[in-house]
C-alpha cells in the first residue's frame, strides 16, 4: 500500500522552476532514495513535502490523508519528519535542549524522557556530554544528533538530506548502518544522497531528478546498471 | 548621600532595564529593532492614568493598559512588521516607528501635550535605614522588574516555547525546518514585549507620579542605549545595561548637574561602541548571520 505519494508536484523560486511536475512514491516500510546532479532539485522536493517550502500545484497523500494544504508543524506531527541538508543542529542549545527540540510538538514528557535515554544509549558520545552547546560535536556526532533529534518527532516517514555529506568514511559507515537499523524496526525513509552507490545499495526504490523532472525510477540495482546513471553518478566511486 | 542616590539610580535602572529587555527580546530573536516599544512604554502609563481619571480602581486601570498594549503589539506585529518580511531589515523599523508617531498623537489628542501628574496609590510610605530612605512604592517597583526579568530567563532556558524562541533567535530556518510554527510565535514574541514595556511605563508612571504622551521617547533611547551597552540580543546584557545607564544617570545629577545626564549617558554607549562594540557581554555576531 502506498504510504506517501507526491503527485506532479510544482516549486518555482520567483522565475525558476525548481521542480516541474514531479510525482513519487513510498511503501511503508520501505527506503526510497532520490539521486541527482546538484540543483536537480532533490532538496527541494524534500522541503516541499515537509511543507517548509510552498508548492505552486501538486499533490500529496500521505497515510491515506491529503496534506497538500498543511503546514510544516502540522505535517510533522503527522510523521513526516527531516534529517536537513547540513544537519542544521541549533549550536547554540545543548544537546539535550536539541533533542528536546525534537520532541517540541509532543506533550507526554515521560515518555519523551525515555526516548532522550534510548537515544544517549545508543550513542554514548551525544550522552556523555548532554548538557553541554551541541557546538561541542564533531560533524559526524551532530549527524548522529540530527537524526536523534528527527526520532523525538515520532516520525513515520523520515526524510534525510544528504546525510553523509562531509562526513569520515567510519561515520558515512555509520549513518548508512543507522538507516538501515531504523528501517529494520520499522520505519519509512526518504533519502536524497550523493554517495549514489551506497544509496542504492540500501534502497528498496530509486528516483533520479534531473532539472526538476523525473528522469527514470524503478528498482535500485536496475538503476545502478543504468549506463546513463553509471556515467553521471556512479562513475568510478562506485565501489 | 551615595547610597541614597544608588538607591535612586537603583529605581530608574529597574525601568531601563525592562525596556532594555522588551527591546532585546525584538532585535534577539526576529533582528527586528522595534521603535513602538518606547510608544508602548507611554500607554503603559497614559492608559492607566486615563482609566484612574475616569475613575475605575487601579487594578482595572492598570490591566486595561497592559491590555491595550498586547492589542496594540499585536496590530504593530501584522501591519508593521508581517508585511515588510523579505524586504530590507530596515524597512519594519520605520513602519514600527510610524506607529510610536501614531500613539503618541492619539494620546495627545486626547489628553493634550502637557505632563500630567500621575495619582499615588500607595500612602506616602518610607522605610528608613538610618539615613536611607527607600519609598514602598519605589521597593515594590523594583522587586516586579527584578521577578520579571528573573521569570522570562527561567522562560527562555527551561520551557518548550523558550527553546523555540532561542531555535528561532539563532537560524530562522532551522526552526522551520523543525515546524516550529511562526505564525503564532512571532505575535507572542511581540506580545511578551509589549508587557514588559508597558510595565515599565506603569512603574514609571507611579514611582514618579507623572505622564505625559511623550514619556516614551526619552526613557526608550535610553532602553536602547542600555541594551547595546549590555550587549544586543542578551537578557542579561540589558539588565546590566539598564542597572548602569540609570547608575550613570543618577550619579551626575547628583556630582556635575542634571544638564549632563545626556552626555554622560550616551557618553557611556559611545564608549562602549569604541572599545567593546558587541557590548559588554554580548558575542561577536555569529558566522550565520554574517
Amino acid at each position: 500500500m502506498t504510504f506517501l505519494s507526491v503527485c506532479d508536484l510544482c516549486v518555482r523560486y520567483g522565475r525558476v522552476e525548481a521542480l516541474s511536475g514531479v510525482s513519487l512514491s513510498l511503501r511503508e516500510g520501505e527506503i526510497v532514495t532520490v539521486l541527482g546532479a546538484n540543483g536537480a532539485g532533490k532538496s527541494t522536493l524534500l522541503r516541499a513535502v515537509l511543507g517548509a517550502t510552498p508548492s505552486q500545484s501538486g499533490s500529496m497523500i500521505f497515510n491515506g490523508q491529503d496534506v497538500t494544504k498543511l503546514a510544516a508543524h502540522e505535517r510533522i506531527a503527522r510523521g513526516i519528519v527531516l534529517v536537513p541538508e547540513g544537519r542544521r543542529i541549533a549550536i547554540s542549545l545543548t544537546i539535550e535542549e536539541n533533542l528536546l527540540l525534537g520532541a517540541h510538538l509532543r506533550r507526554d514528557m515521560v515518555q519523551i524522557k525515555k526516548e532522550i535515554e534510548g537515544i544517549y544509549e545508543r550513542f554514548p558520545n551525544l550522552g556523555s556530554r548532554r548538557n553541554l552547546l551541541a557546538s561541542c560535536l564533531s560533524g559526524g556526532e551532530q549527524q548522529m544528533l540530527a537524526i536523534g533529534r528527527a526520532m523525538l518527532a515520532r516520525p513515520k516517514v523520515m526524510m534525510l538530506d544528504e546525510p553523509s555529506l562531509g562526513l569520515s568514511p567510519l561515520f558515512v559507515t555509520k549513518v548508512f548502518d543507522l538507516i538501515k537499523e531504523l528501517n529494520r524496526d520499522g520505519l519509512s525513509v526518504l533519502l536524497v544522497e550523493q554517495n549514489a552507490g551506497k544509496a542504492l545499495a540500501v534502497a528498496h526504490s530509486a528516483t533520479v531528478l534531473e532539472l526538476g523532472r523525473v528522469m527514470m525510477s524503478g528498482d535500485p540495482q536496475t538503476l545502478a546498471a543504468d549506463p546513463r546513471l553509471q556515467e553521471a553518478y556512479l562513475g568510478e566511486a562506485s565501489t | 548621600m551615595l547610597t541614597q542616590q544608588i538607591v535612586n539610580g537603583l529605581m530608574l535602572s529597574a525601568i531601563y532595564m525592562l525596556v532594555a529587555v522588551a527591546f532585546t527580546l525584538a532585535i534577539g530573536v526576529l533582528n527586528f529593532l522595534n521603535f513602538s516599544i518606547p510608544g508602548l512604554f507611554m500607554i503603559g502609563g497614559m492608559v492607566a492614568f486615563g482609566g484612574l481619571r475616569l475613575g475605575l480602581p487601579w487594578p482595572l486601570a492598570f490591566g486595561g493598559a497592559l491590555g491595550a498594549a498586547a492589542l496594540i503589539a499585536l496590530a504593530v506585529e501584522r501591519f508593521a512588521y508581517r508585511p515588510m518580511q523579505g524586504s530590507d531589515p530596515e524597512t519594519p523599523l520605520v513602519s514600527s516607528l510610524g506607529f510610536l508617531v501614531l500613539l503618541e498623537n492619539l494620546m495627545l489628542v486626547r489628553f493634550g501635550s502637557d505632563q500630567q501628574s500621575f495619582p499615588a496609590l500607595l500612602a506616602d510610605m518610607n522605610l528608613r535605614f538610618g539615613g536611607l530612605v527607600i519609598g514602598i512604592a519605589q521597593l515594590i517597583s523594583m522587586a516586579l522588574s527584578v521577578l520579571l526579568v528573573v521569570w522570562l530567563s527561567w522562560f527562555l532556558s527551561r520551557t518548550n516555547t523558550g527553546r523555540q524562541i532561542r531555535t528561532v533567535a539563532e537560524s530562522r530556518e532551522t526552526a522551520l525546518l523543525m515546524g516550529v510554527n511562526m505564525g503564532t510565535l512571532v505575535p507572542r514574541l511581540f506580545v511578551g514585549s509589549a508587557l514588559l514595556a508597558s510595565s515599565a511605563g506603569l512603574l514609571f508612571a507611579v514611582n514618579y507620579q507623572q505622564v505625559s504622551p511623550f514619556m516614551g521617547e526619552g526613557v526608550g533611547f535610553k532602553g536602547v542605549a542600555a541594551m547595546i551597552v549590555g550587549g544586543m540580543g542578551s537578557i542579561w546584557g540589558a539588565v546590566l545595561g539598564g542597572l548602569l545607564i540609570g547608575l550613570v544617570e543618577v550619579l551626575t545629577i547628583s556630582t556635575v548637574g542634571a544638564n549632563f545626564v545626556n552626555i554622560s549617558a550616551y557618553g557611556l554607549l559611545l564608549l562602549i561602541l569604541i572599545l567593546r562594540p558587541q557590548g559588554l557581554i554580548g558575542q561577536p555576531p555569529s558566522r550565520e548571520k554574517l
